[in-house]
């Protein structure tokens, strides 16, 4: 072969490397950049005097007299919509029947498309669901509120063969001639004054409790179960999987019962998480009992044996890439096994330990199979840490998945889901790079 | 360092003690009734700050063998507890209390598209069964049909196939979902899709009527509409007066229950 042929197909290996790595950065940025955007969103929106009003009202947040004054002119703002509606009522309670009827449902709709947007009419009584007790908290749900204000979406079947085509009429053709006509020019014009949006950072979004089934406040108690989960996991799977390995590597004689063993394990690595679900369902709710209810530690525990046979086949790893020579002078110099293991092999091979620990910590984090029947449920409380031994807790992979199939208004809180699915993935990520640096320093400090 | 240890050690142990008993109810069951449930449990725990309240939808069956392996306090459920089931709970000890929470219909949805405005029982049945393939057999556009039920564990399932399949199998095209958000939304983006929700879950599809009758809390009410069925929450034994657990249940019968129960979707009781 010329050096000339040499050269081309060197260059050409090289080009391709490269075009593989820029094809996997713009996989990850089409990936990741859509889900931070949307993920953003729920802690940084445009948000509404709702928004700062429920803020007030339940954790005496904001500045009152500021706040109180801007509810006023909210007030203000909304009163002739509400008066409106109030006269039309009167008028037509004052008219003949056949008008009654007609106007019923139609009026019935509006009315709650109104209180969608602005929240319940004042002088009713207050309505049971906190959902109903205020208007749109953010400018997004705002607008679509504006929208079905406005216009009734409706469906002309005419032609059975092609379908249903979706028509949008105004709603003000509904109630053209009377008095609420006018109505729909005026919320349509006013909607700034009605709302009065705001550039909004929500950082509670990470800090509050959930409120009314997520449609108000924040992911706190899943962002702690996951914690939770994910050290609990870590407590009981790195003891028992250090020693494991240690066995495996330095005690244990090369047998035809190490390598079924090995075997064994290393299947077990690759069983799927809802086995260990049902398995964790099985023994340790049903079973063992080990809690009265799904619980984080029975949670903890299922994962702990999921991620289990990881860490014991990456220590492992870790622990035999020492090099023969570290034991000999360990031994050389009169140290027992239990002695040359503990002060000469461990501390080398931790760098490779800590990491296999850290990536298994993060699949454990973001894993939703183990945790369905052992510990997550779609609503509760933030545990305190006593209580992690009797009581289940929302978790983030699981809310997602809540919150994306199961909840009754998928659409009304697509963005607490966005957010939930940016907190998990960041947190993961940072749980790597902790990885990263914690290896980074320990070989640093090993090597001098 | 060991003093924080130690001082957590004590905690685990007290919390070890303290688990046992009671300012936790864990309600686990029918996605169905899961609107209700976690209203309920917003509203308690509002009032009563000290008690944590959970709530999982994990299917009408999940929530009756959560009661009986004494996983769960209530087992929400939106159908009756078979006999087998409760010969399971006896066997376990349990001895499962029936509470009637509220009464919901059955809507039968379909994609906004379809022109398709009524159904009796029998088409729906014919549906289900793989007799009817296409739409066009039923006045609506050359479409194929796309069946979509529950999974065998949901209590709408059963009263579904109570109440409208009699004893007939469903054939193997129609695709089973784990809830009713997940018809829903398969019902929203699916135009030839047809599905059966609980009446808290109809919202951006369209209803059909039923042998003639619109699904609402009205016709439900009357019995008018063929496909309803009470809710329930089953608890083990009857919970002791004043506790928690016989609050909560209870929230059903009083005022803000039922105007919970209605804000939600479904029927209150009377």
């Amino acid at each position: 072969m010329s050096l000339q042929t040499r050269k081309i197909l060197d260059r050409t290996f090289s080009g391709a490397g490269l075009l593989a790595i820029a094809w996997l950065a713009a996989a990850l940025l089409v990936l990741l950049a859509p889900m931070v955007v949307r993920g953003l969103r729920a802690v940084c929106f445009q948000g509404t005097i709702e928004h700062r009003r429920f803020l007030l009202e339940k954790f005496e947040r904001g500045d009152r007299t500021e706040v109180e004054a801007e509810i006023r002119a909210a007030q203000a703002a909304r009163e002739p919509a509400w008066r409106m509606l109030a006269e039309f009522d009167r008028q037509l309670a004052a008219g003949e029947a056949s008008v009654r009827a007609r106007y019923r449902a139609p009026l019935k709709d509006l009315r709650k498309h109104l209180q969608f947007l602005l929240g319940p009419e004042p002088g009713k009584p207050r309505p049971p669901l906190l959902r109903d007790q205020y208007g749109q908290t953010r400018m997004d749900l705002a607008q679509l509120g504006l929208e079905r204000v406005l216009r009734r979406e409706e469906w002309d079947y005419s032609n059975p063969a092609a379908g249903g085509v979706r028509e949008s009429k105004p709603r003000a053709e509904d109630f053209a001639g009377t008095p609420l006509a006018a109505l729909f020019p005026y919320v349509e014009q006013n909607l700034a004054a009605m709302m009065r949006p705001r550039r909004t950072f929500y950082w509670g979004f990470w800090t509050d409790e959930s409120f009314d089934a997520h449609f108000f406040g924040g992911i706190w108690p899943e962002i702690l179960g996951t914690f939770y989960l994910a050290i609990g996991t870590l407590l009981l799977a790195v003891p028992m999987g250090l020693v494991a390995a240690i066995y495996l590597t330095e005690y244990a004689r090369e047998s035809r019962f190490l390598a079924v063993l090995r075997t064994c394990n290393n299947t077990l690595a690759g069983v799927p998480s809802i086995v260990f679900g049902l398995f964790g369902l099985a023994f340790f709710i049903n079973t063992a009992h080990v809690s009265p209810a799904k619980s984080v530690l029975a949670g903890s525990m299922t994962l702990a044996l999921m991620i289990l046979p990881t860490v014991i086949r990456a220590s492992e790893e870790a622990i035999k890439a020492v090099p023969r020579t570290y034991r000999e002078a360990a031994l050389s110099l009169g140290a027992g096994r239990w002695h040359t293991v503990w002060s000469a092999v461990l501390p080398a091979a931790l760098p490779g330990i800590l990491t296999g620990i850290v990536i298994s910590m993060g699949r454990a984090a973001g894993e939703t199979a183990p945790i369905i029947f052992t510990a997550a449920v779609s609503v509760g409380r933030p545990l305190a840490l006593w209580q992690t031994l009797a009581q289940p807790t929302p978790a983030l992979s699981w809310n997602i998945y809540n919150l994306a199939t199961e909840h009754e208004a998928v659409d009304l809180v697509r963005h607490v889901q966005y957010g939930l699915v940016l907190t998990l993935v960041g947190l993961v990520l940072l749980l790597n790079l902790a990885a990263i640096l914690l290896r980074a320093r320990i070989a640093r400090r090993l090597r001098n | 360092m060991k003093k924080a240890m130690a001082g957590v050690a004590a905690m685990l142990i007290a919390g070890a003690a303290a688990a046992g008993e009671a300012n936790q109810i864990v309600v686990d069951g029918s996605t169905t009734v899961g609107p209700i449930a976690k209203a309920f449990a917003e509203h308690y725990m509002q009032k009563h700050p000290e008690v944590n309240i959970t709530v999982s939808e994990s299917g009408s069956g999940n929530g009756a063998k959560s009661l009986i392996n004494a996983a769960c306090d209530v087992a929400t459920m939106s159908r009756p507890m078979k006999n087998s089931e409760k010969k399971a709970a006896q066997d376990a000890g349990i001895l499962p209390i029936e509470h009637v929470v509220a009464m919901d219909g059955i809507a039968v949805v379909v994609n906004n598209r379809n022109p398709v405005a009524d159904l009796t029982t029998a088409q729906i049945r014919d549906i289900y069964t793989g007799k009817i393939r296409r739409w066009s057999e039923l006045g609506g556009p050359d479409e194929p049909v796309v069946a979509i039920s529950r999974d065998t564990n949901s209590g709408t399932y059963e009263c579904f196939e109570t109440l409208v399949m009699d004893q007939q199998k469903m054939a193997s095209p129609v695709e089973y979902t784990g809830s009713n958000g997940a018809i829903r939304q398969r019902v929203m983006s699916t135009p030839g899709a047809v599905g059966y929700v609980g009446l808290a879950f109809t919202e951006g599809v369209k209803t059909v009527t039923v042998n003639g009758i619109e699904a609402t809390p009205e016709t439900v009410v009357s019995r008018e509409y063929p496909i309803a069925r009470p809710l329930y929450m089953y608890t083990s034994g009857r919970p002791a007066a004043d506790s928690p657990l016989a609050d909560y249940v209870g929230l059903a019968a009083t005022e803000d229950g039922k105007r919970i129960i209605e804000a939600t979707g479904f029927v209150a009781l009377p």
